[in-house]
C-alpha cells in the first residue's frame, strides 16, 4: 500500500497552494502516469492532490481565441471533439495512439505534456500547432509556448505552486492538413519509438519529432529546406532531421534506427500533407 | 501511517458507504473489500485490461483508479452484468464461440466489449481490434474473441 495524504480540491487555489507551502505534492488529474510512477517508485508523494472534478479544468470548447483544452479533460474527449477533428486533426490522431481506450478515459493532455516524457504523443502535434500552454500558480497566471515547455526528460519548466490550467491551440488555424505517423513495436498500447507530427500551413510545413531527443524537437533543418530553399526531394529534405535529433538506444528501439525512422516518418508525413 | 476516508458509491446498481485506505487502488478495493473477484488483477500498470471495469459508464483500468475516487461515482464490474441470474449477451456469445482458454483475461474482455458495443452497435474487425486493443489474451484467443463480440453486436 502507498503512503500519502489525499485531498480532493475544491478549486484550484487549493490545489496551487498545497502545491506552493508542502514538499512532495503531486496533482492528480488522470493518474495514469502518475500512479504507475508512485508504485514503480519514481514519484515519491505525501500529498496527492485530485484536481480532475474541477470545472475550471473540464473546458472543452472553442472561442475566438481558439480551441481551450483544460488540464482534466481526457485524450478520448480530445480525439472526438469536432472543433479538434476539424481545424487540430493531428491532435486527434496523436492523442489517439496514447495507451488504449480505457487508458484515454481517465489520461489527460496536460498530464501528457506535464509528465514530459520525450515519447509523449501529444507534444509533437501541439508543437506544429503552436500551442500555448496557460500556467497558474499562487504568483499569477503565465502562458509558455509549447515549444518552450520542455526542459529535459521528464522536467518542464512549471515552478513550484505552478499547475497547467490549460492548453490553447490558437486562431487562426492551419489551414492545410496535418498528420501524425508513429513507430512503435506493437500495433497500439506501447510508447512511441519514434513520433512525428507533420502540419501544413498554407505552402509551408511543420515538423516535430518525439522520442528521438532530450525533449520532443521541431526538425527546423527539414522545414527550412522545404519552406525557404524550395527543396523538392523529400529524402534528402528528411535526411536533414540528423542535424535536428539526437536519439539514444534504449529497449524501443537503437539510435540508428531511430535516426532511420524518424527520416522516413518525416518524409511521408510531408508527402501526405503536401499530397505529393 | 494509513489515512482513511468515508465515500459513498454505487457498484453494479447498489448504494454502498465504506471506508477506504486512501493508499489503495480500486482493483484492490473491488477484490479485497467488496469481494467482487470477477475483476482480476494482471500487470497493475495499465497494460493488460484484466482489471478493466466501468466507471460512470466508461471502461477504465482499475489498477489506475484510487480507490477513494470513486466517491460518488457508478461503478460497473463484471459481476453486474447479469438480469435476474442470465448472462448478458457479450457473456453468452464468449461461450458460444469458446472464446477463451483459461478464462483469466475474460471479465476486463467483456467489459471493454460492453463500452464498444454501447458506442459502435455494428462494429468492424477494426473497430474491435481497437477497442480490446488494451486487452491482452496469453492464451491467443484473438480470434474467438473477435467473432464472439461480432456475434454480440447482431443479437
Amino acid at each position: 500500500m502507498l503512503n500519502y495524504s489525499y485531498v480532493k480540491c475544491k478549486d484550484l487555489t487549493q490545489a496551487y497552494d498545497l502545491l506552493e507551502k508542502e514538499e512532495q505534492v503531486y496533482p492528480l488529474a488522470g493518474g495514469t502516469d502518475l500512479i504507475v510512477g508512485m508504485r514503480g517508485g519514481k514519484f515519491a508523494a505525501k500529498i496527492i492532490v485530485d484536481i480532475k472534478d474541477l470545472p475550471e479544468l473540464k473546458i472543452l470548447e472553442e472561442n475566438d481565441q481558439g480551441i481551450v483544452i483544460g488540464a482534466a479533460v481526457t485524450l478520448n474527449e480530445i480525439a472526438t471533439f469536432k472543433p479538434i477533428i476539424d481545424h487540430a486533426l493531428v491532435l486527434a490522431e496523436g492523442a489517439h495512439t496514447v495507451g488504449s481506450y480505457p487508458i484515454r478515459n481517465r489520461a489527460t493532455l496536460a498530464g501528457n505534456i506535464c509528465n514530459a516524457s520525450p515519447a509523449a504523443d501529444t507534444a509533437a502535434p501541439l508543437m506544429v500547432l503552436n500551442a500555448q500552454v496557460k500556467i497558474t500558480g499562487s504568483h499569477g497566471k503565465r502562458t509558455v509556448p509549447i515549444n518552450e515547455f520542455f526542459v529535459g526528460p521528464g522536467q518542464n519548466v512549471l515552478k513550484k505552486g505552478e499547475l497547467v490550467e490549460s492548453v490553447l491551440i490558437p486562431r487562426p488555424y492551419p489551414n492545410g492538413t496535418g498528420v501524425y505517423l508513429k513507430a512503435s513495436r506493437t500495433g497500439s498500447v506501447d510508447l512511441a519509438t519514434v513520433g512525428v507530427a507533420v502540419q501544413s500551413w498554407d505552402n509551408k510545413v511543420q515538423v516535430a519529432v518525439g522520442a528521438v531527443a532530450a525533449t520532443p524537437v521541431r526538425a527546423i533543418s527539414v522545414e527550412k529546406a522545404v519552406n525557404e530553399n524550395g527543396e523538392k526531394d523529400l529524402v534528402r529534405a528528411a535526411s536533414l532531421a540528423r542535424d535536428d535529433i539526437s536519439p539514444i538506444t534504449d529497449l524501443r528501439g537503437s539510435r540508428e534506427y531511430r535516426y532511420h525512422m524518424a527520416e522516413v516518418l518525416i518524409r511521408r508525413g510531408i508527402e501526405k500533407v503536401m499530397e505529393v | 501511517m494509513s489515512e482513511k476516508m468515508a465515500i459513498s458509491f454505487t457498484v453494479n446498481g447498489n448504494r454502498e458507504t465504506r471506508e477506504v485506505e486512501v493508499g489503495h487502488t480500486l482493483l484492490k478495493f473491488i477484490r479485497d473489500e467488496l469481494h467482487l473477484t470477477g475483476t482480476k488483477s494482471g500487470c497493475e500498470i495499465g497494460e493488460c485490461g484484466a482489471c478493466t471495469v466501468m466507471l460512470d459508464g466508461k471502461p477504465v483500468n482499475s489498477c489506475l483508479v484510487l480507490a477513494v475516487e470513486i466517491d460518488g461515482k457508478e461503478l460497473l464490474t463484471i459481476e453486474g452484468l447479469t438480469e435476474n441470474g442470465e448472462l448478458d449477451r457479450i457473456q453468452k456469445a464468449f461461450i458460444d464461440h469458446a472464446a477463451f482458454q483459461c478464462g483469466y483475461c475474460t471479465p476486463g474482455m467483456i467489459m471493454s466489449a460492453r463500452a464498444l458495443l454501447e458506442r459502435t452497435a455494428n462494429p468492424t474487425d477494426e473497430d474491435i481490434n481497437q477497442a480490446l486493443s488494451g486487452n491482452l489474451c496469453r492464451c491467443g484467443a484473438y480470434q474467438e474473441i473477435r467473432e464472439a463480440v461480432k456475434a454480440a453486436s447482431k443479437k
